[in-house]
């Protein structure tokens, strides 16, 4: 603008505050109304909004919560309305003890009801249920639930014993800490609705991880002894019942054998004696003979002594020379033959 | 001139439009003041008229806040150490009081910080140590909001309830509650290990007694089976020969001949017998 003037002189405050106005005045004149139009424009193109699905809009007029808008294309009042969209579908999450990956130690760490220590890690999920005491009642509603959720979980383990917690109690810690969480959640007016509770993992501490899993491993060494001896037990007793069985019908096969064998012989002997009953003389003499007749056949090496030269001669025969005795015995055979038949 | 000085009359008079009126948003409350001196308190979210300049707006939650304590270390009645941290939440239900006597949420936090402290102080001092742990956590927090609760009022403000969030031992006693659990597993590790063993023998001796058992009793039965044969062989062999025992003894006789004289005996006969005699007489 100083250019304009030109010259030394300084330039005459009345005169550059005419000229001022005159061209703002001219302009005006000419822009003012596109100017406004714009502006007017603009502010309305602020005043529309989307509210997706699964979203509801919670709309102020004048600071005062005045409705709700659906999903859609909304207008609100620039100046006067505000609007705050919120997901009322989505589930979202929080973890205690945790984060993504990263184990979070001071946070994970609490005592138990018999002052041992555990690591537990936990994710609540949760959705909004009630915008306007999400947005209106509770400061920093996602900071109070994190916060509310160890106060629970703690409050929940220090309730129980270590085993417990890490064991049976699982289900009983989730259960509990759902209950106590929402429950806390609606004395703080959150408009947070917790539906889900999931304990991640609930472990010893790490320095004392190894005594713990040193118990595991001897409750695993005592089932493999008594699985053992069971084992022993179930190989050894079905045997010895076999055994058992094994005994008893060999003795019974006995008893039976021989009683039959006895029934047999006195059956035969029976058989015998009524007939030798008939002749008893000459049976008696028979039987000698027969039996005397298979003997002397069946016997290789057999001597006959005169009867006068019993008694006396028997001494000296050659009894061992069995070729010698063989010779001399070839002619008696043929003779006791003989006299048999 | 004139066109200028309607501007800046309409500047003026858009201001005092503007500061003649403020919204107060839902989750808000305020107190007005008129040259610093209070006027009245604004609970209600709307619109509301106010003097421009004379009357400042001064804004505060109406939402519920909440203070997280730093960790403290505490001393239970059995004169244990123990860590905590004590979360309270609050609302400003006075906001004349509360901006009086703490002005904002910091000095509030500060105060609550103290007066909870000292609460819970003087409750764990009164409970041992596993009891603050486990079930007398609840009704302790109880009586330490219940404190609370009086003290804080003079600042305007309500006290929700206050929790433990964080009840830890010291770092330095960790290290003894670790040992000490170590020392607990490692007895149960143990005595795991042995009663298997014990069992195992258990069963094993029980196996070993069952099975001596079923043997013997099946060695008597069969003894006394075998017995029973015997006997009833005897008896009728008895009854048999017993007839004619002179018979029998002839027939044995010969049978005993027949069965041990084997053809490698040799048999030295004199013709004196019976069966030789008529070998050499007729």
């Amino acid at each position: 603008m100083s250019n304009q003037f030109g010259g030394g002189r300084p330039p005459d405050l009345a005169d550059v505050m005419a000229q001022v106005s005159d061209s703002l005045g001219r302009n005006f004149r000419k822009l003012g109304p596109v100017v406004l139009i714009l502006f007017l424009l603009f502010l309305a193109a602020t005043g529309f909004y989307q509210v997706e699905p699964g979203e509801v809009g919670v709309v102020r007029t004048l600071g005062k919560e005045t409705g709700r808008t659906e999903p859609g294309l909304h207008f609100r009042i620039p100046l006067l309305q505000r609007v705050d969209v919120v997901d009322i579908s989505e589930v979202r999450r929080i973890e205690v003890g945790f984060r993504g990956d990263q184990v979070k130690a001071a946070e994970a760490q609490m005592l138990t009801g018999d002052e041992n220590m555990v690591q537990a890690q936990m994710i609540v999920q949760y959705r909004i249920a009630d915008p306007s005491k999400y947005l209106f009642r509770l400061a920093r509603p996602e900071d109070t639930l994190r916060a509310t959720a160890e106060v629970v979980l703690r409050s929940v383990v220090g309730r129980m014993t270590i085993d417990d917690v890490i064991t049976r109690g699982r289900g009983q810690v989730q259960t509990e800490s759902l209950e106590e969480l929402q429950r806390l959640m609606n004395t703080y007016e959150s408009g947070i609705e917790i539906t889900e509770v999931k304990l991640q993992s609930v472990d010893p501490p790490d320095p004392v991880k190894d005594a713990f899993h040193d118990v595991v491993r001897a409750r695993e060494e005592k089932e493999k002894l008594i699985n053992q001896a069971r084992g022993y037990q179930e190989d050894l007793i079905p045997r010895a019942r076999g055994e058992a069985q094994q005994m008893l019908r060999s003795a019974e096969a006995y008893k039976e054998q021989r009683v039959l064998e006895a029934t047999g012989d006195a059956e035969r002997f029976n058989a015998l004696y009524a007939e030798y009953r008939k002749a008893e003389k000459v049976t008696r003499r028979r039987l000698h003979l027969e039996s005397m007749e298979r003997v002397l056949a069946k016997v290789d090496s057999k001597t006959i002594v005169d009867r006068q030269l019993s008694g006396s001669t028997l001494p000296i025969l050659p009894l061992g020379n069995k070729p010698a005795v063989r010779a001399a015995v070839g002619a008696t055979v043929a003779t006791e033959q003989g006299a048999a038949q | 001139m004139n066109r200028s000085l309607a501007i800046v009359l309409a500047i003026i008079g858009i201001w005092l439009a503007w500061s003649s009126f403020y919204i107060l948003h839902e989750g808000e409350q305020a107190i007005v003041t008129h040259f610093g001196e209070y006027r009245y308190s604004v609970r209600e979210p709307g619109l509301y008229p106010k003097w421009p300049i004379a009357n400042e707006v001064h804004r505060m939650e109406r939402r519920i806040l909440g203070t997280d304590s730093p960790p403290q270390e505490y001393l239970t009645l059995d004169k244990k150490k123990l860590v905590a941290d004590p979360v309270s939440r609050w609302r400003i239900v006075d906001p004349l009081r509360f901006h009086t006597s703490v002005r904002d949420e910091s000095g509030a936090k500060a105060r609550i910080s103290d007066i909870v402290n000292s609460e819970l102080r003087r409750e764990i001092a009164n409970n041992d140590f596993g009891d603050i742990i486990g079930t007398a956590r609840g009704p302790m927090m109880q009586r330490v909001a219940e404190g609370a609760r009086g003290r804080v009022a003079a600042f305007g403000i309500e006290l929700v309830d206050v929790r433990i969030k964080r009840a830890d031992l010291p770092l330095e006693v960790q290290e003894s509650v670790f040992a000490r659990m170590r020392a607990e597993r490692d007895r149960s590790a143990k005595r795991y290990r042995s009663e298997g063993h014990e069992e195992a023998a258990k069963i094993r001796a029980e196996t070993d007694k069952t099975r001596a058992i079923l043997l013997a009793e099946a060695y008597r039965d069969a003894q006394s089976l075998r017995g029973e044969g015997d006997g009833e062989s005897a008896r009728i062999y008895a009854e048999a020969y017993g007839k004619d025992p002179d018979f029998y003894a002839l027939t044995r006789s010969l049978q005993v001949y027949e069965n041990t004289i084997t053809e490698k005996d040799a048999l030295v006969l004199s013709t004196g017998s019976d069966l030789l005699s008529h070998v050499d007489s007729p």
